[in-house]
């Protein structure tokens, strides 16, 4: 096995968005070929330059790639869908940055898209048995993990809530997002409980909407924005002896995992990259529920167990705190298309290390950091620098 | 045709033991590997072992009272239309002295869950169909609670 950093160096030609929310009369793959287009007219590039596509979506169906793709014209390069839950789009984008490592192909699509189904949307993770003992509910998931959270660390339901206040406060800086207005502590406590002690506003939104990427050799490059080069991505599809319930999955009491998935992922990353945590500037974790970035950033080395509520309380995750954390919103306010969702975060790095996240830009951003994690369970970590 | 009798009907085949004199009480079968001790609930089908890959699995009675890991009280209906139980519910996680974490819903007077707690397995009801037959599950039960 070459390791990747032996292998060709691997640089963001292109990104792209669409802005993110409930679309009643577009479909996925009207979102993916907007992301493209979008991609494409970043990087100063022609729709004939591209070699190969991977394409990330959960809920759409068979060839959901190759639809959005003919909206723009078939040229006989490969499509390749890829469903891996929330890390959909980090997977593609993992497939497309190796494939050009490998020198396989010089200019590679990555793109994540999704139109998220409408009503209840049954997990495929839980087995019929416990779908009808209603063990089947995400926050109730997870605020199981919450309680051992707070019965280990401290935490309380209040450190929870701040996570939403600050990534609400983010996003109302960033026009694709879904939601774009501030909330308050008490908007947070006073929302419905959903699942004890987590309430309505510490669960992120869904959302419709796409991003893509073209990644390319650095001789390749054709835009004049600052060159921003893949220092890695990985992707751990779950490890023995841990839990996530999320996914399903209980842990072993007698054998438990020596590092959860979050951590050998990191691992691997920050070994790929040469960088450890103390060397990345600006962090987009996963706040699918809000709990879940406190742990999150524990698990990802940037400070010790049980020590994240107390540095959000300081404000080092704020936006001009000393590790900014999900600058453009997080989940919480960009909503989760689960096939996009993982773009959504790799997008916002690219824009902060070129200097262009105007108003939420962090000074200086030199290296930054992405996790997606999600059903499967998979954890999947992107570390970009410039 | 039930005859307007009521029937009990075990939500799902498999899970727990049907005790045949009164004074025996039901277990939850698990399944035990004889190469490296692994233990899981429910019991595994196929006899594979997900830790050491051995098709040495066994199958076993699990001890009826555990210590609570974790619980929530869920207030929100599961998507699906495959969950036809009361809302409000109880679910979490139990650990039994073997060793093996058991995925279950909880019974009796929420306020007496806490982590820690012991409690005990029962075999209760979960809903009524319109015909009056009774869907019957394993749950855990708070132990101060029972009889
Ligand atoms: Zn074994």
């Amino acid at each position: 096995m070459k390791p990747l950093n032996e292998m060709r160096e691997v640089v963001v030609g292109g990104i792209g968005i669409t802005k993110w929310g409930f679309y009643e009369n577009a479909e996925w793959y009207d979102f993916g070929s907007e992301a493209i287009l979008n991609a494409l007219k970043d990087a100063g590039m022609e729709w004939k330059d591209i070699q190969a596509a991977f394409c990330g979506s959960v809920y759409q169906g068979t060839g959901s790639g190759h639809q959005a793709i003919k909206e723009i014209g078939l040229t006989g390069i490969p499509i390749v869908n890829v469903e891996n839950a929330c890390s959909s789009c980090a997977s593609a984008f993992r497939l497309a940055y190796q494939t050009v490592a490998a020198e396989i192909y010089d200019i590679v699509l990555a793109v994540g898209m999704e139109k998220m189904p409408r009503g209840p949307i049954p997990s495929t993770a839980f087995r019929p048995w416990e779908l009808k003992l209603g063990f089947n509910v995400q926050p109730a998931n997870y605020a199981n993990i919450a309680v051992q959270y707070m019965e280990k660390t401290g935490a309380t339901i209040e450190d929870f809530s701040m996570v939403t206040v600050k990534n609400r406060r983010h996003g109302a800086l960033n026009p694709n997002a879904r939601f774009q207005k501030q909330v308050t502590l008490e908007d947070v406590m006073n929302s419905r409980l959903v699942a004890t002690p987590l309430r309505l506003l510490h669960c992120c939104p869904l959302a419709d909407g796409a991003a893509a990427f073209i990644l390319c050799s650095k001789n390749k490059l054709k835009s004049k924005h600052k060159v921003v080069t893949v220092a890695a991505s990985t992707l751990t599809s779950g490890v023995y002896g841990e839990g996530y319930p999320p996914a399903d999955i209980t842990p072993s009491l007698n054998y438990p995992a020596a590092m959860s998935l979050t951590e050998l992922s990191a691992k691997q990353a920050y070994e790929t990259a040469g960088y450890g945590p103390e060397n990345i500037d600006v962090v987009q974790a996963y706040d699918t529920m809000a709990p879940a970035e406190l742990w999150d950033l524990e698990e990802l080395g940037f400070c010790k167990p049980g020590e994240a509520p107390h540095l959000l309380r300081e404000g080092i995750f704020d936006l001009n705190g000393r590790i900014p954390v999900n600058t453009d919103g997080g989940l919480m306010s960009r909503g989760h298309p689960l096939g996009a969702t993982a773009g959504g975060q790799i997008y916002e790095i690219v824009l902060q290390l070129r200097g262009q996240a105007g108003p939420r830009q962090v000074k200086d951003a030199k290296v930054g950091l992405a996790h997606a994690m999600g059903a499967g369970p998979n954890s999947a970590v992107t570390i970009l620098k410039c | 045709m039930n005859n307007g009798e009521k029937r009990i009907i075990p939500l799902t085949e498999g899970l727990y033991t049907l005790p045949a004199l009164l004074d025996e009480k039901p277990h939850l079968i698990g399944s035990k590997c004889s190469n490296c001790n692994e233990l899981y609930f429910p019991k595994k089908e196929k006899g594979l072992c997900i830790h050491c890959q051995q098709k040495t699995l066994e199958e076993v009675e699990l001890s009826r009272q555990g210590k609570i890991a974790s619980f929530t009280i869920v207030l929100q209906p599961p998507a699906g239309g495959f969950y036809h139980g009361p809302v409000p519910y109880a679910y979490g996680y139990v650990d039994l002295p073997e060793g093996v974490r058991v995925e279950t819903q909880f019974t009796g007077n929420f306020n007496n869950l806490e982590i820690d707690g012991d409690v005990e397995l029962v075999i209760e009801k979960l809903y009524e169909n319109a015909e009056g037959d009774e869907f019957v599950t394993y749950k855990f039960k708070p132990l101060k609670e029972q009889k």
